[in-house]
């Protein structure tokens, strides 16, 4: 038996999100079909809006409702300073800390020649123009992720603007707060002993 | 180190097992295709997460099952460990204690193996790439940080290769990006050259002893590490990175013609030497046989240095493949130290009179039944 065409093609909608299935996306068409109507609008207004309402940030990368967002916007932040991420979410998670006041740069995506992401691919040439443009920026802080490619990216980055006279500053990895020494893996604590600081 | 008891479900022709082992040698008898290599590939994925004779997980799965489950209980001198490689469709999942590993390079190294096969002999003829893969296995199971440096190593190495391949294609090179590639590569590469050394050495020392024993001292086995790294023995981690750095750059041209890298630890090779002369040109069968036989021993004493246990050894049908003489040098080494398994379709050809009490299992078709005692599930 074939589903109805308003289920197949739901079930076919949710199978282009990441990580879910066929069995997956069946189970959340027919939960959707019980769902209350006003929920199930609600829903699909907040899809449409998703898209059509945010953008990326012309400067700085980030997903944002207004161009330039809002970080970018605020001339009350350290506009010497810029955190460069890998992704919008990094962004977040680096404001709910609420200690930093300057600014970003979102790369969206490292280099990875094997998915096709080489230097030309990710937001850099960006990144060097807003550098070329702000005279009064003196550190960019690299806060891409401690795999192979991120180091690379990170590397490859402070090639281009240190010999520009702009300080590169690498965040520091180790231990997680209030992660215990005893279950930290062998190469979290080399690392850890390796970026060691002094008191 | 040794292995108390296995469970398996579905694992290849195994639906439902339940066994104790002897913490000494045990025996696995049966004909052709019963389950013998199976059995002692078990032990090995258990140890390695993932097999000796395939990449392809899924074929550990018994056939018309959906997941296969290794469950062991290991005893080390600090209590018993149980430990679980669960394979399924999807991937695996290695478990320490119940707990599942996040990376399953924090699962190597709980229970250590060494696997002696017929193919084993290749170790001395066949080609480097069979040399290094036993340098990498057998050292990264005793150094964390050995296995860190492969695992980064050939990430970085991958990356680069592609992005050899691409810039064959593209007009604007841009030969930075390249340059922290090579980079990268020259870092880990210097520390993998430089650890690889260190064990070598300490290798050689126990394999020599061992070739001494078994030929009264008529010959010295000696390794060398081929490398295009100049005095590489000799080197600090931080000149042997300035050398490999200056290798990849020499050959920057011809890499981007081929689309491959060149230079490195991946295209490095070991030799084994007797009194000199190189075994794989110039020894005779035995010759060939004895070195691989010392050099395979020679591991488990390497282990217990680097790791405070004996690992546990699988011997897969090389037993009767050795003449006595042979036999008895492997078992006085192994000799209440190491658990040892070993499989054989007989035990004509065996020098059973020096192996003290071993438990016998018969494994027909993917049942084991033990000797004389009672019957094994
Ligand atoms: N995934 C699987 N599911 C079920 N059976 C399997 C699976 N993989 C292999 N087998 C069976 O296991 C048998 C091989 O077992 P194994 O290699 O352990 O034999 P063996 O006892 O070592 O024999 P030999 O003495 O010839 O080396 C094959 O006959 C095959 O039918
Ligand atoms: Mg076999
Ligand atoms: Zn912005």
């Amino acid at each position: 038996m074939q589903y109805p065409e308003p289920i197949a093609k739901l079930i076919e909608s949710y199978m282009k999100l990441p990580g879910i299935g066929g069995k997956t996306a069946t189970r959340l068409a027919f939960f959707t079909i019980d769902m209350d109507e006003d929920d199930v609008t609600d829903f699909a207004k907040s899809l449409i809006s998703a898209k059509r309402d945010l953008h990326y940030c012309s400067i700085c990368g980030n997903i944002t409702e207004e161009d330039p967002c809002q970080i970018c916007s605020d001339p009350s932040r350290d506009q010497t300073k810029v955190i460069v991420v890998e992704e919008p979410k990094d962004v977040m998670s680096l404001e709910k800390m609420k200690e930093y006041h300057g600014l970003y740069h979102v790369l969206h995506g490292v280099l990875s020649p094997i998915e096709g992401k080489g230097p030309e691919d990710i937001n850099i040439t960006s990144l060097l123009t807003r550098l070329q443009t702000h005279p009064d920026m003196q550190e960019v802080i690299i806060a891409t992720n401690a795999t192979p490619e991120g180091e690379a990216t990170s590397m490859y980055l402070s090639r281009l603007i240190k010999p520009a006279g702009i300080k590169v500053t690498r965040l520091a990895h180790g231990l997680a707060v209030g992660s215990d020494i005893e279950y930290a893996d062998e190469m979290t604590l080399f690392k850890a002993i390796e970026g060691r600081t002094e008191i | 180190m040794y292995l108390e008891s296995l469970t398996l479900r579905d694992y290849r022709n195994y639906e439902d097992l339940n066994v104790s082992f002897s913490p000494a040698i045990n025996i696995l008898l049966g004909e052709n295709a019963q389950g013998k290599t199976n059995l002692l590939e078990a032990i090995y994925v258990l140890s390695m997460t993932r097999s000796h004779r395939t990449n392809n997980d899924k074929e550990l799965i018994k056939w018309d099952k959906t997941a296969a489950i290794i469950q062991g209980r290991v005893n080390k001198q600090l209590g018993t460990v149980p430990l679980e490689i669960q394979v399924n469709s999807k991937g695996k999942k290695a478990k320490v204690n119940h707990l599942e590993q996040a990376k399953l390079s924090q699962y190597i190294g709980q229970f250590n193996v060494i696997l002696f096969a017929p193919e084993d002999l290749a170790l001395v003829k066949g080609a480097p790439a069979v040399r290094r893969r036993f340098v990498d296995m057998e050292f990264g199971q005793i150094n964390a940080r050995y296995l860190y440096n492969l695992g980064q190593y050939r990430t970085i190495l991958k990356q680069r290769n592609q992005y050899l391949k691409q810039l064959q294609h593209k007009k604007n090179q841009d030969l930075v990006f390249l340059d922290v590639l090579s980079d990268q590569l020259a870092a880990f590469g210097a520390e993998i050259v430089h650890q690889r050394l260190i064990f070598l050495k300490q290798l050689e020392f126990w394999a020599n002893q061992l070739q001494e024993e078994i030929t009264q001292s008529a010959e010295t086995l000696t390794f060398e590490y081929a490398t295009h790294l100049e005095d590489a023995a000799d080197q600090t981690i931080e000149q042997l990175y300035a050398q490999l750095q200056n290798d990849l750059k020499k050959a920057t041209k011809k890499e981007i013609f081929q689309g491959t890298t060149l230079a490195g630890p991946h295209r490095d090779d070991v030799r084994f030497l007797i009194n000199g002369k190189n075994v794989q040109t110039y020894g005779s069968q035995g010759q060939q046989r004895t070195t691989a036989l010392s050099v395979k021993l020679a591991e488990i004493e390497l282990m217990k240095e680097e790791t405070g246990e004996y690992p546990v050894l699988l011997l897969d049908d090389v037993l009767s493949e050795l003449d006595d003489m042979r036999q008895t040098h492997l078992l006085k080494t192994i000799q209440n130290k190491v658990q040892t398994f070993l499989t054989t379709p007989n035990l004509s050809g065996i020098a059973r009179t020096l192996i003290n009490e071993p438990k016998i299992f018969h494994i027909n078709q993917g049942n084991l039944l033990e000797e004389e005692e009672h019957t094994v599930d």
